[in-house]
């Protein structure tokens, strides 16, 4: 502590020497903030890497040794690999179409953001209630056709393949974000510029729009990759029967098996926390000079005159494959008695919602998820305002990219690493948290750092330093400035970053996994326990709930903050 | 109360000496070595191209950016010097018209306007109606409940005005205020402006980088370039005697002409120079005149009371009360903007010889470094005409 102190008074005095504008207490109060945010992003990454390297390395040696080790590597490349393949392409075809549809049909364009509104663990059971080889709904359709024979598949949706192409689904979610994005900040008239030149509209896309497009495609690409190599969802619900397991659930199985083996746990981990640095080390290099693709100015891009009925068709059929489906099968689970390849319609009950009511540990995980999203994102939204207030200003350029690389850590992370770390730091001293809710607290607070940090340092970029200085010529001081001028100025920032991260809280899965206990659970991961254990309808009557649940997060958001509160996804 | 109001007549308004302030990451320095004063009342106008350090100067007196060197006084007190933290804007008691105006958004123009009374506390004047006393003075009272987003850009700018005006500021700073409206509007505010500084007298930085604007509302100018003032003066002062080149060529000398002595006598680019010589030793000078200021004339016709240059027509073309004539001089583009009276519409074709001419009196001239020559102005000797 002591050293801290000395070495930040020096710090501030060369600084004050240099340049006398900045204030050292608000000096002093950037560098206290970088040291909490360090503590809580380095500590369980740092704690990782000595559980795996201690005793030995025994860690790394007794991961080394586990059983199918190797095809659970070559499975994870080839999973991130497929599914962000197929994202790329589902994606940026979606942005595509979502230019070209017809005036009428203009709200389509949010249905390819549904997936990541959605809750990833219920979806996934509803695609097992879909596509089971025996009682997969969609499988028995197809057996009724006259030529098929069999009593079992076509599809296995518990084989590799299939995982990969339902993780793809899902991450086209994410390129579609980036890509509609990236065409609606593109001036029309750059494209109109290449057709009457006399590029065709084709030759325009791939000349003009595609290479402009190149950082979205590679932020978008690099995100899906990240999301692709951690993810844990649907390996973990889909591949159980068929023993598919990836790293994640490798890693997963050491710290629930009995007895677990954090050093193992943690020696997986390290490979996914390298690739994931590597990934955002080559997205930067690849970014570069970004004002090479500033491309603002004039109108947003939109191909009005060419709006076409297939781009209405392909977005709407994204919609029914992706959600629509699932839900529908989930429902179907939901009201029948037990899931059987036959839909009986005189047997539909709604006896597994009573008993969802009735179960002790379902509400209170629904309680917990609900309070814990609320809760992370009360604390979020101011953590987020400092950080980027931090980097916007820069007190000092070296803190502002300390601060800036410390909050977007975990974005290159896997959640599932940062889950096991945090598992790892707070089971021992000084701080004991886990088995109570402030761990769960803690990591989503971590995990959503680069989330409410980007949101609204981009509206304070947005937004610029003349409406705050002309407050302080004005005779106002940081107090009043902050307080009528800039936070309500970010409102919608503020509600937006707010919005979507009680969105993507409430149903949180991955790091929740690794840091839930028997006594604290959060709706993903009960669910995730009734999926293991549980009967298949009031798996599928939880799941629906959770959608519930999720759905009425989003009604609040969007209600506390209008309409545009989602058109920040 | 008289005494210290006494005082602070006699001390300058705003101060600035030796004030040099380097971006961090930057060769040269934004503001150089800057000193200069403004008096009580006065409105001094910083004028000059984008990148020389005005907008940077005003806005180290407004505290939104620190100098490493020099001070800065406000009002007899010293808010930035050597070896101690700057006062803070917002202790500078200071007004200040943003480029963009910075209204914000969410506070009516009554919300905007009271913003600076409310900051510095002065409960009195918001609860005497002062608010609606200084919309009124810049025409805007009927707006006060209204949102920024549901006004004009002109009435943007009047509310951004009243806001600098309102706390009674020791200084009002300017930054571009009128670059934002559209050509009409912007005489009509500039006008309007003019008025009310010479009605209310508030001391005032103006910054902007059109001439016309300096020349109607300075009671000085400042013409800066690189980080330093190239001259300070009154308006007619810069208007008719540049102190160097480069403020010639800002306040409308557009057309330039290089003079080279040799042996035979003055030339140009197009050859030797005929009609009136100035007389010097140097053995190069530059010539700087406004196009309206010149005329164009058939080679034959050359009246011998002026400079001649001569020339060939790239374009002449209609523009309202005069004709623009753009001619070659030997690679040398030269604009004239002349009467169509005095100009013989044969002459308008591509390709004509023509003569331009410059009247000595309205004629700038400088050495090669920019800095003004004192010159006379004579017909050439005969004798070396004939080369003896």
């Amino acid at each position: 502590m002591i050293a801290v102190g000395r070495r930040t008074r020096f710090v501030s005095s060369v600084k004050a020497r240099s340049d006398a504008s900045v204030h050292p207490v608000r000096l002093l109060a950037s560098i206290g903030f970088a040291a909490i945010v360090a503590y809580l992003v380095v500590v369980p990454l740092v704690r990782v890497q000595q559980l795996a390297l201690q005793d030995g390395a025994a860690g790394y040696s007794s991961a080394a040794d586990a059983i199918g080790l190797r095809d659970a590597i070559v499975r994870t490349v080839l999973l991130a690999s497929g599914s962000v393949a197929i994202a790329l392409v589902c994606g940026t075809g979606l942005a595509w179409a979502a230019t070209r549809l017809p005036a009428r049909l203009r709200w389509l364009g949010v249905v390819p953001l549904l997936p990541i509104i959605s809750p990833a663990v219920a979806t996934t059971i509803g695609w097992a209630f879909l596509l089971s080889p025996e009682a997969g709904y969609l499988n028995v359709l197809w057996r009724k056709l006259p030529f098929a024979t069999g009593t079992s598949g076509p599809v296995n949706v518990y084989t590799v393949p299939w995982i990969v192409t339902i993780v793809g689904i899902s991450l086209s979610a994410f390129v579609y974000m980036f890509v509609r994005s990236g065409l609606s900040n593109m001036n029309e008239e750059l494209v109109e510029a290449a057709e009457v030149c006399g590029s065709s509209s084709r030759a325009a896309f791939f000349t003009v729009v595609l290479p402009l497009l190149r950082p979205v495609l590679v932020y978008g690409g690099s995100t899906a990759l990240l999301l692709g190599l951690g993810q844990v969802t649907v390996p973990l619900i889909l591949g159980r029967r068929e023993g598919v397991d990836v790293l994640t659930t490798v890693l997963y199985r050491f710290t629930s098996d009995a007895p677990p083996d954090y050093g193992a746990a943690a020696a997986l981990g390290s490979p996914l926390l390298l690739a994931g640095l590597l990934i955002v080390a080559v997205q930067r290099a690849m970014l570069g000079d970004n004002s090479r693709f500033v491309t603002h100015g004039g109108k947003s891009f939109r191909a009005a005159a060419r709006s076409s009925r297939t781009a209405a068709v392909a977005l709407a059929g994204y919609g029914v494959v992706a959600v629509a489906l699932p839900l529908g099968a989930l429902v179907i689970v939901a009201v029948s008695p037990f899931w059987s390849p036959n839909i009986r319609v005189d047997l539909f009950t709604l006896d597994n919602f009573r008993e969802l009511l009735e179960r002790r540990e379902i509400v209170d995980a629904v309680r917990n998820s609900v309070l814990l999203s609320a809760g992370a994102v009360l604390v979020s939204l101011p953590v987020g305002f400092v950080a980027a207030s931090i980097i916007f200003k820069a007190p000092t350029r070296w803190v502002a990219r300390t601060v800036d690389v410390l909050v977007n850590l975990p974005m290159g992370i896997p959640a599932v690493v940062f889950g096991a770390g945090f598992l790892f730091t707070y089971t021992r001293p000084p701080a004991v948290l886990y088995g109570t809710p402030w761990v769960i607290l803690l990591v989503y607070v971590t995990v959503m750092l680069p989330f409410t940090t980007r949101f609204q340092l981009s509206a304070m970029m947005a937004v610029g330093t003349a409406y705050e200085e002309a407050s302080h010529t004005s005779g106002a001081g940081f107090v009043r400035t902050t307080a009528e001028i800039v936070v309500p100025m970010l409102r919608p920032a503020l509600v937006g970053a707010g919005t979507t991260m009680l969105i993507l809280l409430s149903h949180e899965f991955s790091a929740s996994l690794l840091v839930r206990s028997v006594r604290t659970q959060v709706m993903g991961t009960q669910l995730y326990d009734y999926w293991t254990t549980g009967s298949y309808p009031l798996v599928a009557a939880f799941a629906l709930a959770m959608c519930v649940v999720t759905g009425a997060c989003v009604a609040v958001a969007s209600r506390l903050g209008g309409r545009g509160a989602l058109d920040h996804l | 109360m008289d005494l210290v109001g006494a005082a602070r007549a006699n001390a300058s308004a705003v101060t600035l000496s030796e004030v040099t302030k380097t971006f961090p990451g930057a060769a040269t320095p934004a503001i150089d070595d800057l000193s200069f004063n403004i008096e009580p009342g006065e409105l001094v106008v910083l004028l000059g191209p984008s990148g020389c350090g005005k907008t940077t100067t005003l806005r180290c007196v407004a505290g939104l950016e620190h100098p490493q060197r020099g001070t800065i006084e406000l009002g007899g007190r010293r808010v930035v010097e050597p070896s101690r933290r700057p006062v803070p804007p917002a202790k500078r008691n200071l007004g200040m018209v943003f480029q963009s105006y910075a209204l914000w958004p969410h506070k009516t123009v009554a919300g905007n306007i009271g913003y600076p009374l409310r900051a510095r506390r002065m409960d009195k004047d918001l609860t005497a109606g002062w608010v609606t006393d200084v919309a009124r003075l810049v025409g805007c009272q009927d707006l006060l409940d209204r949102y920024p987003s549901q006004l004009s850009g002109g009435q943007q700018q009047r509310v951004a005005l009243a806001r600098g005006l309102v706390a009674r500021p020791d200084v009002v700073l300017f930054d571009e205020p009128l670059s934002n409206l559209d050509a009409k509007l912007r005489d009509q505010v500039r006008g309007e402006l003019h008025a009310l500084h010479r009605r209310l007298g508030f001391t005032s930085i103006y910054v902007t980088h059109d001439q016309v604007e300096a020349l109607a509302l300075g009671h000085r100018i400042a013409v800066m370039r690189a980080g330093r003032i190239e001259q300070i003066a009154d308006p007619r002062v810069v208007f008719d005697a540049p102190a160097s080149e480069f403020v010639a060529d800002f306040v409308g000398y557009a057309t330039r002409v290089v003079l080279a002595r040799s042996s035979a006598g003055w030339s140009t680019s197009s050859g030797p120079a005929r009609g009136l010589e100035p007389r010097t030793d140097a053995s190069s000078v530059v010539l700087r005149a406004r196009p309206e200021d010149l005329g164009v004339t058939a080679v034959d016709d050359v009246p011998s009371d002026r400079f001649v240059v001569q020339a060939t027509v790239i374009d002449a073309s209609f523009a309202g009360r005069s004709t623009d004539v753009l001619a070659d001089a030997g690679g040398a583009v030269l604009r004239a903007s002349v009467r169509h009276a005095a100009f013989d519409e044969r002459l308008a074709v591509s390709g004509s010889p023509v003569a331009v001419t410059f009247d000595p009196s309205l004629t700038m001239v400088f050495d090669e470094d920019g800095a003004p020559a004192v010159v006379e102005w004579a017909r050439p000797k005969a004798a070396a005409r004939n080369g003896a």
